[in-house]
């Protein structure tokens, strides 16, 4: 496992991405090294800092490079989300990582990745890994709307792969949501990052359709490093499971999905 | 060099700046992020006789200037404590002091944790937690005062090790606990525990903690801490470890001044893992700037108004 790094950050770029969404990239070689496709960051403002977002807030990484720039697709939640949306050069934000658990990624089958909304960003990084270990790799991205989707042409360039796009009201790719259209000829391993009831809907699938499937979860965090127990979800045995350190990213047989 | 080292609870502390309870895991969580070894020590998450599962989340949430818990005391239990997380502490914090802290439902079960833990090394002493908002029987112990001696009693005819009771600000005297505490043979007290909170998303009309309400903490504590860590300190003779909304050297030195000879960082550590030792560099350079060679000479240096 890697291990964490607390390093301030400068802000080298922060561009709207899509509605509510930016595309931000730290000078992070510090953490950029080691990490992997499905980790994650806790970004803040540090100590002195009282606004939103006092705790860090968890992103995924979304790319790295190999000159250490970290990139990062966050979208506007909450009052802590539009402050760091906001931050641009020559800000820095205060980054602890890498964090958790990475995707598990192997070639016994074509990896098909499910990304609904900002769900996305540990997609982006998995693509760029899968084409440079010659991984088959396919990526299925949802939104509600056009407007929020996030540059096709960026996703290509990065992953090397052309993004099967899907928005609720079919303004962008085919109207529906991503588990609607699903080609799964290939028995592909799925891996899955969106909202919650697209994650239970994937679940549902995979036990369906037989196929293997991994899950990045998403629960409030307060230290990101396994220390304060703030992140916990149900495990299979019943048992609170920190998703920080033991996830984000379980295979769906780990944990407990009833409601 | 100022020289930051307190001789207190029968031993050496080489800083006054401790991690508090529940911020800092067993230790070994944080071994990457902070020089453990390099400060005057910590305080472990709590420790109760049989293993906690503790609350539903969501169990943190930001809120201004600060945090609200709930995580409800989850933790291993006594036995797999003394198997698996005790020996790290142990092996790797060879100069840095260990306090753990202990809770119970009953004086039994401390007394439980106390027995099961006092025959191994690897700590100084505990801290009793009497003060945990988030469990349904947390502060039965520090909010009466015949059932808190009583247990504060128990408990010292069970340990010669430092004994410190972390006390709760939901009281309306705290210089009467903190008597009590002293009266009953403790060698410390820890002040303050969280606040009892809520916070209510409206949009979804509902609480954002799942356990409905937790325990406030982070800076916005911070003047309410420095308050009762005083109203203790003024009401006993034995040492104070003054806790509550700690990032700097500086708001450390409120409590010092205010009468602790300890100081605890907790929240603080989520936001910054540096922020123990940037306390602690803070208080060296106040003392250097201000003439003070030893730490004990400006606990509860605070200098009062004439009154008139
Ligand atoms: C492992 C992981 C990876 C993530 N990756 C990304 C990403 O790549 N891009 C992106 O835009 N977002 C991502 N998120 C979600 C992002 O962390 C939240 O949107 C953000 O924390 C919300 O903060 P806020 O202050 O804007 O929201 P508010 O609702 O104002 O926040 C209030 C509180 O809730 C917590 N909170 C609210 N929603 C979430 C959430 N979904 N996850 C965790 N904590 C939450 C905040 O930490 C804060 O304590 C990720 C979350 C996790 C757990
Ligand atoms: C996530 C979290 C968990 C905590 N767990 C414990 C605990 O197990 N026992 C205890 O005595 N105090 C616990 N506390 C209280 C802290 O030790 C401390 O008293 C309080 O947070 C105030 O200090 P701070 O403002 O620096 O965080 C916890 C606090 C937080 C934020
Ligand atoms: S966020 Fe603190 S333990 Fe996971």
């Amino acid at each position: 496992m890697s291990v964490p790094v607390r390093a301030w950050a400068r802000v080298l770029d922060n561009r709207p991405a899509a509605r509510d969404t930016h595309w931000i990239e730290l000078d992070c070689p510090a953490i950029a090294g080691a990490a992997r496709p499905g980790q994650f960051v806790m970004l803040g403002t540090g100590v002195q800092d009282l606004a939103a977002p006092f705790l860090p807030r968890p992103f995924s990484i979304g790319t790295r490079t190999a000159d250490g720039r970290l990139g990062f697709l966050l979208r506007v939640f909450g009052d802590g989300t539009r402050r760091l949306a906001e931050m641009g050069p020559p800000e820095s934000m205060l980054v602890l990582g890498p964090l958790g658990r990475p995707f598990r990624m192997s070639g016994d089958r074509p990896l098909l990745c499910l990304a609904g909304g900002v769900g996305l960003a540990p997609f982006l990084f998995a693509g760029a890994q899968a084409r440079l270990e010659g991984l088959e790799l396919r990526i299925v991205y949802g939104e509600r709307s056009g407007e929020s989707v996030f540059d096709p042409d960026l996703i290509r360039r990065i992953t090397g792969v052309e993004p099967d796009l899907r928005t609720e009201d079919g303004t962008v790719g085919r109207r529906g949501l991503v588990l609607d259209h699903l080609d799964l000829q290939d028995a592909p391993q799925l891996l899955a990052c969106g909202p919650d009831p697209m994650l239970r809907a994937c679940v549902d699938l995979a036990a369906r359709r037989g196929l293997p499937l991994q899950v990045s979860v998403e629960e409030h965090m307060g230290c990101g490093v396994g220390t304060c127990q703030g992140c916990v979800v149900r495990s299979a045995d019943g048992e609170w499971i920190k998703s920080c350190t033991e996830g984000p990213v379980f295979d769906a047989e780990e944990l407990s999905w009833q409601t | 060099m100022a020289d930051l080292s307190q001789h207190l609870l029968g031993t050496d502390f080489q800083s006054p700046v401790l991690l508090a309870s529940g911020t800092c895991g067993y230790g070994q969580e944080y071994a990457d992020l902070i020089p453990l070894d390099e400060i005057g020590g910590m305080v472990t998450k709590a420790v109760s006789r049989e293993p906690r599962e503790g609350n539903p989340p969501h169990r943190v949430a930001e809120t201004p200037g600060g945090m609200i818990n709930a995580i409800g005391l989850q933790n291993v239990g006594l036995e797999r404590f003394r198997l698996e997380k005790l020996p790290w502490l142990r092996e790797n914090l060879r100069v840095a002091q260990v306090l753990i802290n202990v809770v119970g439902h009953s004086a039994e079960d401390y007394g439980s944790v106390v027995s099961g833990l006092d025959g191994e090394d690897g700590f100084l002493g505990y801290e009793i937690n009497v003060s945990c908002p988030n469990v349904k029987d947390g502060t039965l112990f520090g909010t009466d005062p015949t059932a808190l001696s009583a247990l504060v009693t128990r408990l010292r005819d069970l340990t010669e090790r430092p004994l410190v009771v972390k006390l709760t600000p939901n009281v309306p005297d705290i210089s009467l606990y903190a008597r009590i505490c002293e009266e009953s043979g403790a060698d410390g007290l820890s002040a303050i525990n969280t606040f009892p909170g809520m916070l209510i998303d409206v949009e979804g009309r509902r609480p954002v903690i799942g356990n409905v309400s937790g325990g406030v903490s982070g800076p916005a504590i911070l003047p309410m801490g420095v308050y009762l860590t005083w109203r203790a300190a003024s009401a006993v003779s034995i040492p104070v470890i003054g806790i509550g909304g700690i990032r700097s050297g500086d708001d450390a030195l409120q409590y010092i001044l205010a009468g602790a000879s300890l100081v605890q960082v907790g929240t603080a550590l989520f936001v910054d893992p540096a922020s123990a030792v940037q306390v602690q560099a803070g208080i060296a350079d106040y003392m250097e700037r201000h003439g003070v060679g030893r730490l004990p000479e400006i606990v509860g240096g605070l200098t009062l108004p004439e009154p008139r």
